[in-house]
């Protein structure tokens, strides 16, 4: 069986001689070297050629995300598998578009961490499973509108505009020469033929229609 | 009775006249003052001048008729007598001729025939009757009124009546030539009087409404907050002593202002440092939770599989593995602390990130439906301050919506619009009535009016009971920050 050498970067000794410890009892996996700064870990990945580089996020002098691309670029064949605390889907999201190739969390390193690594050395990709729900609301369905802009009155387009636009009940109805009353209602009633149901929801709307453009 | 009504009538006219008079300014009262009194004084003299001018003139005319007609009688008595009508002829034409004036002249013998008259062409009718003097008589003068003015007509009795009567006609008409003259004279004085009152007046009016004219814009400027406007002291009367007043006054305010805005900048300063000092404080500890506390239990963790890895024995993994089960707890909950403190995703990667995440979190706790917008942000930075003062109004705007609102949506917009980031957090909820807040009691919206103040925003709330709430949080965005902070590369970590 091949043995897959591995590299850790990560600024707590404590923590990297724990992972030592656990991955080395791996019959396939070997902890060639440690790192814990991008520096010394660009470096070591140079000289060493890791198989795969196990990076935490937040490293002595920086970012962990800011070295992925060094990284890569020391070591093109190398897997890099993130571990870290950071359970937002934001950095996941800067992470895979550095270059790494899976995201662990730490406080789940234990039950996950090995499979992790086998699946990334595979050339799978590996994301905590509570992220990829989030990282995959996105692609999610949206419910399309009830009836289309052009069905809406002039005067409840007018109105949705400048809400849209994040304008005052009362700058609108000072704007428009109407009461704020009136506003109100011709606002509720745009919003119900659009199948909207919140003002952010409305801009949202505006925004895949085009309608921001500066009138 | 009566009386009352006439009072009360004299009060209304009173009141009507004062509407007009008290609406002109002061320049047109002081003009109309002077005017009034040259023109009243100029007419008043004209028409006096004009009366006693007439009466005097007229006694002078009637005395000289008198003189003619008695020097006429003198001189016809014996031309009479003697019946020389040629003579007498030549007499009244020699008088004529002597006296500009003398429009007629003729002789009456005691017979009561005219014997000479100074007529061309005929006697007129009726004037023969117009003055009948008896013969004890010594003259007797009737101002006659004829189609070519006043004639003063006087007869003498010639030789005490014996011989007849002498009569001459003197015209006035010079009189009035005279009259008219001296009165225009008199009006042409006048007019050039008021030309001369009314220039006066004008520089007085203009001397005197200078000062209160330079009172009332310093008075208006301090009604509008400029203090910094002072009156010049023009005289040492009571509007100078006015001026003084209202120029230590001005000084007074300007002092006031400028300490209330030194005390108001000492005070934006300090809570400023306040708020600041808190976040390095959350800060801190959010990290010092991640990167010790929590690196240590992770080890702790690891440590622990690696335990149960080595060991068969049942028992012992077990209860390793309830330890572990402790121990991902531990991590999970100091993790979701140190993000209530601080999460490390708005240093990191920005406002938008972490209003996200925050807003994951939230609907995740409360169930509560809530939208999310932000058109503008696409994961660029803003002003640091800017960013950890939208995120806290925004985490306690919609602390305020699960708390008080018991609504279904919520909904967060955050977009950009002249220069000015807007932050819009509406919900349906039940709503309440913003002018009922109290200033100076609870935290939450009054720390947002706070916080968007110290970094010159302001917040607007529109809320109704029953009708849902909707906060407006509106700050200015300096170009140059908003560029700086756009191109800033994102970094992880301390
Ligand atoms: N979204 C909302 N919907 C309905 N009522 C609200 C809403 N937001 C605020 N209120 C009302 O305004 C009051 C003041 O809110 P504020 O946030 O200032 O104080 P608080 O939430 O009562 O206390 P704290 O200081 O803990 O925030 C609330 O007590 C509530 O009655
Ligand atoms: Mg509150």
């Amino acid at each position: 069986m091949p043995v897959n050498r591995i590299l850790l970067v990560d600024d707590h000794a404590v923590l990297r001689a724990g992972l030592r410890l656990l991955l080395d009892a791996q019959s396939d996996l070997h902890v060639v070297g440690e790192a814990e700064d991008s520096r010394t870990a660009a470096m070591q990945v140079a000289a060493l050629q890791p198989d795969l580089i196990l990076l935490d996020l937040s490293l002595t002098n920086g970012s962990g995300l800011a070295a992925i691309p060094s990284l890569r670029a020391a070591a093109p064949h190398a897997r890099i598998l993130v571990l870290t605390m950071h359970d937002d889907e934001g950095y996941v999201r800067q992470a895979l578009a550095a270059g790494a190739h899976g995201y662990v969390l730490k406080r789940a390193a234990d039950a996950e961490l090995i499979a992790a690594i086998r699946a990334v050395l595979r050339g799978e990709m590996y994301i905590h499973p509570a992220l990829t729900r989030r990282l995959l609301e996105d692609l999610l369905p949206q419910t399309p509108p009830v009836s289309p802009w052009e069905s809406l009155s002039e005067r409840e387009r007018e109105v949705l505009a400048l809400v849209a636009r994040g304008y005052t009940a009362a700058e609108i109805a000072a704007q428009l020469n109407l009461s704020p009353k009136t506003v109100e209602t011709y606002r509720t009633r745009g919003m119900e033929k659009l199948g909207l149901r919140s003002r952010a929801a409305l801009v949202q709307f505006a925004l895949d229609h085009n309608l921001l453009t500066p009138a | 009775m009566n009386t009352m009504r006439v009072s009360h009538r004299l009060k209304r006219w009173a009141t009507a006249i004062w509407q007009v008079i008290g609406a002109v300014n002061i320049r047109a009262k002081i003009l109309g003052i002077v005017l009034g009194l040259v023109v009243l004084m100029g007419v008043a003299a004209t028409i006096e001048v004009r009366l006693l001018l007439d009466q005097t003139l007229t006694t002078q005319a009637r005395e000289h008729s008198v003189a003619v007609a008695r020097d006429v009688a003198a001189r016809a008595t014996d031309l009479t007598l003697m019946r020389d009508y040629y003579g007498l002829f030549r007499l009244l034409r020699d008088t004529q001729a002597n006296n500009p004036d003398l429009r007629y002249a003729f002789v009456i013998d005691s017979e009561g025939a005219i014997i000479a008259h100074t007529f061309g062409a005929g006697f007129p009718a009726g004037l023969y009757d117009a003055n009948i003097v008896t013969s004890n008589e010594h003259h007797r003068s009737v101002l006659l009124a004829t189609d070519e003015g006043d004639v003063w007509d006087t007869a003498v009795p010639i030789f005490d009546g014996r011989a007849g009567v002498a009569r001459v006609g003197l015209s006035l008409a010079a009189r009035e030539q005279t009259v008219a003259a001296v009165t225009s004279q008199l009006l042409i004085t006048t007019i050039m009087a008021a030309a001369i009152g009314i220039t006066a007046a004008a520089l007085l009016t203009w001397i005197l409404t200078r000062p209160i004219l330079q009172l009332v814009e310093l008075t208006k400027a301090v009604t509008g907050g400029d203090f910094s406007r002072r009156a010049q002291r023009w005289a040492d009367d009571e509007i100078g002593a006015l001026t003084d007043a209202l120029n230590a006054m001005s000084d007074a305010l300007a002092q006031a202002e400028r300490e209330r805005a030194e005390r108001e900048q000492m005070r934006a300063q300090y809570v400023t440092r306040i708020i600041a000092a808190q976040e390095e404080e959350r800060k801190r500890i959010a990290r010092e939770l991640h990167d010790s506390t929590s690196q240590a239990l992770t080890s702790l963790l690891i440590g622990l599989r690696s335990l149960a890895d080595r060991h068969r024995s049942p028992d012992l993994r077990r209860q390793v593995d309830d330890l572990r089960g402790i121990v991902g707890q531990v991590l999970h909950d100091l993790h979701a602390l140190a993000r209530q403190l601080r999460p490390s995703v708005l240093d990191d990667l920005g406002l938008a990130a972490a209003i996200q995440r925050y807003v994951a979190d939230c609907r995740a706790r409360s169930g509560l439906t809530i939208d999310l917008a932000m058109p503008d942000l696409n994961g660029e930075r803003l002003d640091p301050a800017l960013e950890t003062a939208l995120y806290r109004i925004v985490q306690e705007a919609l602390t305020n919506v699960i708390r008080h609102a018991h609504a279904t949506t919520a909904s967060i917009v955050i977009e950009r619009r002249d220069g000015r980031l807007r932050a819009i957090i509406e919900d349906n909820g039940c709503g309440f009535d913003p002018a009922a807040l109290r200033g100076d009691g609870d935290l939450g919206l009054n720390g947002i009016r706070e916080r968007a103040a110290l970094l010159n925003g302001h917040l607007i709330i529109e809320s109704a009971p029953g009708n849902g709430t909707t906060l407006y949080v509106e700050f200015p965005l300096l170009a140059s920050a908003e560029e700086s902070y756009a191109c800033e590369p994102y970094s992880v970590g301390r």
